[in-house]
């Protein structure tokens, strides 16, 4: 039965997720419309600019939005088959930290000043399993040990302030592994790093993602990262999947305007540049977002007359390669969309 | 120069050993903190002769003695008599006793109660915060002094003396902590080892008492200090008016309000100088106690 179940249900499954946030009494939506499934063993690259909904998105799948200011406005999120969005506090709480756990961006506040290592991690085991307490230090060792750190009995009754970030945010991959969760969100895990100490992150997250054969979805403004760990990449923009694919054809060829334009925005070594390639204009704020057509339109190179009327669908333009753009004739007529 | 070169190095200061829990580093700053270190003595002295005021001495405070009445000190009454023939001394010992009672009290029931009000408030927000806040602007809005006055006039009786005005005063008295922790909550619970937490499965009662309340305990630490010296001077303040403790039990204020009898403040000083020494240098001692604990907890600053 359990292999049946292994083999038919996809570990995450999230169907017209829509996210709000409550703006001088009325709801924008952050994340809208968004769709997607997350297989098991399998890294799931999300990519965009600042502001595009990424971190709301994640958020919204713990359900760890801000009290008060935002909301999931409808759409389902389903863990192993079960609809989770319906889920209370109570139940949610059994499964966060022990089937979804997450590591945050910031690895300087993301622990508590207060506690010493060993008793955070310790924490997150006490919170899900009857355990005692020399068991629980045992454990938090071997953790640490698993993610590098070299002088774990000693790490174990130091404070956060004595170590670097690097070193934080270990621990932290070591509290988010504690319980083999099923799927870790990593929430621009690399992001406050230096650039050695990414790569060593990386790997970090590669390994413990074999061993423990969990599923990881991987939230980044950074395309070399994509390029080095996630097998499937989505692009989002301003609340939206634009684009959606396997890694390799990502890359080899870009779809969308705006995956384009963030690929051109990378240094590259080879070529000699006079500048680097930039996308004019922000994302626009969630109050002055477009209402109608397409939501790049005013900041796409290529948008054309209709983009400002018609909305483009998400929809296969290539086997395995989807993409939401007028440019493409898949979108246009929405045809493909329940190929997924 | 030579003397510049050398001060310089004394005050350098001595980096404590990396291995120190945090409050383990407050603790040492604290320790070498003279002038809050001799307020600490000092004070646990005055508690520790006031508690045991009892063991001391054997002289029964509410016994009228006309054979003695307003006496000088002397070797047989160390602080002399009051008018009634009281011992000063004695009384000066059972009075620090209802003193310290009610500043003590008053503090734990005011910081316990407006920190379990704060942390609520500020955790969850919305609409609870909304309500708790808005009951706690009605009780600041209070008439303090009125109040204590007309609720001391209703609960007397039911409640043995000292711990009616303890009530009073802490039912009127939590407004100002509640507002404090709340909105120390509030930024502590931006951080992300919060939401850190709650992604680890911790219920809101753990975040809150575990996580949210070590960090914000040093601001309520320095708070409750500072309001149990406030608290003795309510009480002192109040007990001289005559609106505080029953008259029959002795305590700082009490004391020094017989000194509202002009003749009692010009020929007998005795009777009113004691306490007032005593209740001032208390307080000033609990406030460079207070200090200190602000200094020790300060990671800015090193001592």
């Amino acid at each position: 039965m359990e292999h049946y179940l292994h083999s038919k249900v996809p570990l995450l499954e999230i169907k017209n997720l829509e996210t709000a946030f409550k703006i001088d009494g009325n709801y924008y939506n952050a994340v809208d419309q968004v769709s997607f499934t997350v297989e098991r063993g399998k890294i799931l690259g999300v990519v965009g600019e600042s502001g595009c909904g990424k971190s709301v998105m994640s958020l919204s799948i713990m359900k760890l939005l801000p009290k008060g200011a935002g909301r999931i406005r409808g759409g389902e999120v389903k863990f192993e088959g079960k609809n989770i969005e319906h889920y209370s506090e109570k139940e949610m709480n059994k499964i966060r930290g022990k089937d979804i756990s997450m590591i945050f961006q910031e690895p300087m506040t993301s622990l508590n000043p207060v506690f010493t290592i060993g008793y955070q991690i310790e924490e997150v085991l006490h919170n899900h399993f009857k355990i005692t307490k020399e068991d629980a230090r045992k454990q938090s060792i071997k953790l640490l040990r698993s993610v590098g750190i070299s002088r774990a009995e000693q790490i174990v009754n130091e404070y956060p302030h004595q170590l670097s970030g690097g070193m934080r945010q270990r621990v932290m991959i070591a509290m988010a592994i504690a319980c083999q969760p099923k799927l870790l969100i990593a929430d621009e895990p690399t992001t406050a790093l230096d650039v050695t100490v990414q790569a060593q992150i990386l790997e970090l997250l590669k390994d413990v993602q074999s061993v423990n054969d969990m599923a990881i979805i991987l939230i980044t403004h950074d395309l070399g990262v994509v390029a080095e760990i996630c097998d499937e990449v989505m692009v989002m923009y301003a609340g939206e999947i634009v684009e959606r694919s396997d890694v390799r054809s990502l890359f080899k060829a870009p779809k969308h305007p705006y995956t384009r334009l963030l690929m051109d925005s990378i240094p590259k070594m080879d070529v000699e540049e006079e500048k680097l390639g930039s996308i004019k204009g922000i994302v626009p704020s969630l109050k002055d977002m477009p209402r109608t057509g397409c939501k790049f339109a005013n900041r796409c190179p290529k948008a054309m007359p209709e983009c400002t009327e018609l909305k483009p669908v998400l929809a296969e333009a290539e086997k395995g390669h989807e993409v939401s753009c007028l440019l493409y004739e898949s979108s246009k007529t929405g045809e493909g969309t329940n190929v997924t | 120069m030579e003397a510049l070169t050398e001060k310089n190095t004394n005050q350098t200061p001595s980096k404590p050993p990396k291995n120190m829990s945090p409050w383990a580093i407050a603790r040492r700053k604290f320790v070498r903190n003279k002038l809050a270190m001799t307020s600490s003595v000092f004070l646990l002295i005055v508690m520790i002769a006031s508690f045991l005021a009892p063991y001391i001495t054997t002289v029964d405070i509410s016994r009228v003695n006309l054979g003695q009445m307003s006496l000088p000190p002397s070797s047989e009454h160390w602080l002399g008599t009051d008018k009634s023939g009281r011992d000063v001394f004695v009384r000066l010992l059972y009075g620090g006793r209802v003193s310290l009672l009610v500043g003590l009290a008053c503090t734990f029931l005011i910081v316990v109660f407006g920190t379990i009000v704060g942390s609520i408030a500020g955790y969850f927000g919305g609409v609870v915060d909304s309500v708790l806040m808005r009951f706690t602007d009605f009780i600041l809005n209070f008439p303090f002094l009125v109040f204590v006055i007309v609720l001391n006039a209703i609960l007397f009786g039911h409640l043995s003396g000292v711990w009616v005005l303890i009530v009073v005063i802490s039912v009127l008295g939590w407004g100002g902590v509640a507002r404090l922790v709340r909105s120390k909550i509030l930024s502590e619970k931006e951080n992300e080892y919060i939401l850190a937490a709650i992604s680890i499965g911790c219920r809101p009662s753990k975040v809150i008492i575990k996580h949210l309340l070590p960090n914000v305990l040093s601001t309520i630490i320095v708070q409750a200090t500072i309001l149990f010296a406030t608290m003795i001077v309510a009480e002192s303040g109040l007990s001289y008016l005559g609106f505080g403790v029953p008259t029959e039990v002795p305590s700082w204020g009490n004391m020094l309000s017989t000194s509202r009898d002009p003749d009692v403040m010009q020929n007998m000083p005795w009777t009113w100088i004691p306490p007032a020494i005593v209740l001032t240098l208390t307080i000033l001692s609990i406030n460079f106690i207070g200090e200190g604990i602000k200094d020790a907890l300060n990671p800015k600053s090193y001592r």
